[in-house]
């Protein structure tokens, strides 16, 4: 499962837009099948949102996007065997009061039983060798901890797919060092939104997002120095004036 | 209160939570039934010892959650004197007292998730109206998220204070109420990304499905 590549993502969609009228992404013509895929770009450039399509969350004014055949936002039950999303703000994605409510539930919402699913999460608390926080409340858990569990949770649901919208944001060094090796031994195709281009080292394919639309789209080696100096550039100007319209 | 959760493992951590919210609930009965201080010293006595049982940590959380309640039995106390029926007062007070230091007790050393176990088996006879489902999950999401809306409102506090001389006063209410419903969008989304309140393997199929084994 090493090298070759993952079934393809299929992304034929017209606008995305929001329910006040304004358009956050424009339409897009993707295939995406490398294992490990960057997606960059300013704040504001449509990243989280083109995240939160893959993942079927939100839909395009017309189009879909497709994994092996299924529709993401109608086909739910495709879409969460295939794909799993790891949101920006982990407070944002947890749901229950305890860590294992909060892994048993994905895991409940696939069909097992309640006491199946809590076997299996002292199970993999064991493997990951924090069988302590069987009881812990997830208020409790630090930043890194939470980011943790998160991964954890989407883990245990078995995608093949997982999208991360800055997975290493708001965590301190040794932290985000431990994710970032985590994270490069999983089998799963990842989707990784970064910021900064020394961050994307395994990475064989760029998306560089602008204004809601693809900007550049290839390998690291001639997008990376591109959108650099770009960047630069940008940054002598007075780069965050300009309000999304 | 929702932070009521002993931090040690006591022997009624072993009863069945069904159980334990029986007994409360005849203790309830039987408490409301006492009409001379006799049995409610009794009562509160019985009480003591149960908590004797459970070790000075636990004590001491019992004690600061009581705490809590002095306001309201000494408004009740205040109100009898004042009105001529301190006996009438007392009586009440002692009751109350009584009766959630026995309800804290079962809250402390009952784990959420088999309370809830207990409240579905309740809601059973409404699943038409009420799915248990939901209901399981309206109590998880409440859980989990009412302490959040504490820290909201007072890292909203923070930003007023770090900005003005003035206490936020009402002021804070609507930017409180706009976190909420920014939250409940968030929260939303995150239970769509995981199967929506239903779930992908509940709506049509009810046996469990076996999942592949993972490679990782």
């Amino acid at each position: 499962m090493t090298d070759q590549p993952h079934a393809a993502i299929t992304i034929r969609t017209g606008p995305v837009t929001m329910p006040g009228g304004r358009v956050i992404l424009q339409p897009l013509d993707l295939q995406l099948s490398e294992r490990r895929i960057a997606v960059i770009g300013r704040n504001g450039s449509g990243k989280t949102s083109f995240m939160r399509l893959l993942a079927g969350l939100i839909r395009a004014d017309h189009g879909a996007v497709t994994l092996q055949g299924a529709d993401m936002y109608k086909d739910r039950r495709a879409a969460l065997t295939q794909i799993g999303i790891l949101f920006q703000n982990p407070d944002h994605q947890i749901l229950m009061p305890t860590v294992t409510e909060e892994l048993a539930f994905g895991l409940i919402q696939k069909g097992m039983a309640r006491k199946e699913a809590e076997a299996e999460v002292a199970r993999r608390l064991q493997v990951e060798g924090r069988s302590h926080w069987v009881d812990a409340s997830t208020a409790t858990l630090s930043g890194g901890q939470k980011q943790y569990l998160c991964l954890l949770a989407i883990l245990m649901m078995q995608p093949q797919c997982l999208l991360l919208d800055e997975p290493f944001s708001g965590l301190d060094m040794p932290t985000a060092l431990r994710l970032r090796r985590r994270l490069a031994q999983l089998p799963q195709q990842l989707i990784t939104i970064g910021h900064d281009p020394r961050e994307l080292g395994d990475c064989t394919r760029v998306l560089w997002f602008e204004a809601g639309r693809v900007q550049m789209d290839g390998p690291p080696e001639t997008v990376l120095p591109v959108f650099t100096e770009t960047m630069i550039r940008a940054g002598e100007r007075d780069a965050d004036t300009d309000l999304a319209s | 209160m929702l932070t009521l959760t002993s931090p040690v493992k006591t022997p009624f951590h072993r009863l069945p939570a069904g159980l334990k919210m029986a007994l409360m609930m005849g203790f309830g009965i039987a408490v409301m039934w006492a009409q001379s201080p006799g049995p409610l010293l009794v009562a509160a006595a019985v009480v003591i010892m149960l908590y004797l049982f459970c070790g000075p940590a636990v004590m001491r959380l019992a004690l600061r959650a009581l705490l809590s309640l002095w306001p309201f039995l000494g408004m009740l106390l205040i109100w009898g004197w004042w009105d001529g029926r301190m006996a009438q007062a007392t009586l009440v007070s002692l009751r109350l007292g009584v009766m959630v230091a026995a309800a804290n007790l079962v809250t402390m050393t009952t784990p959420l998730s088999e309370m809830l176990v207990v409240f579905e088996t309740l809601a059973r006879p409404f699943s038409r109206f009420i799915p248990p489902r939901r209901l399981a999950l309206a109590f998880a999401l409440v859980i989990r998220f009412v302490p959040e809306m504490g820290t909201t409102l007072q890292r909203l506090r923070d930003a007023w204070r770090a900005r003005s001389r003035r206490r936020p006063g009402w002021r804070i209410v609507v930017p409180v109420l706009l976190s909420a419903l920014d939250n409940a969008d968030h929260t939303a989304e995150a239970l769509r990304a995981r199967g929506g309140v239903d779930g992908i393997g509940n709506a049509d199929a009810k046996k469990p499905q076996p999942l592949p084994a993972e490679k990782a």
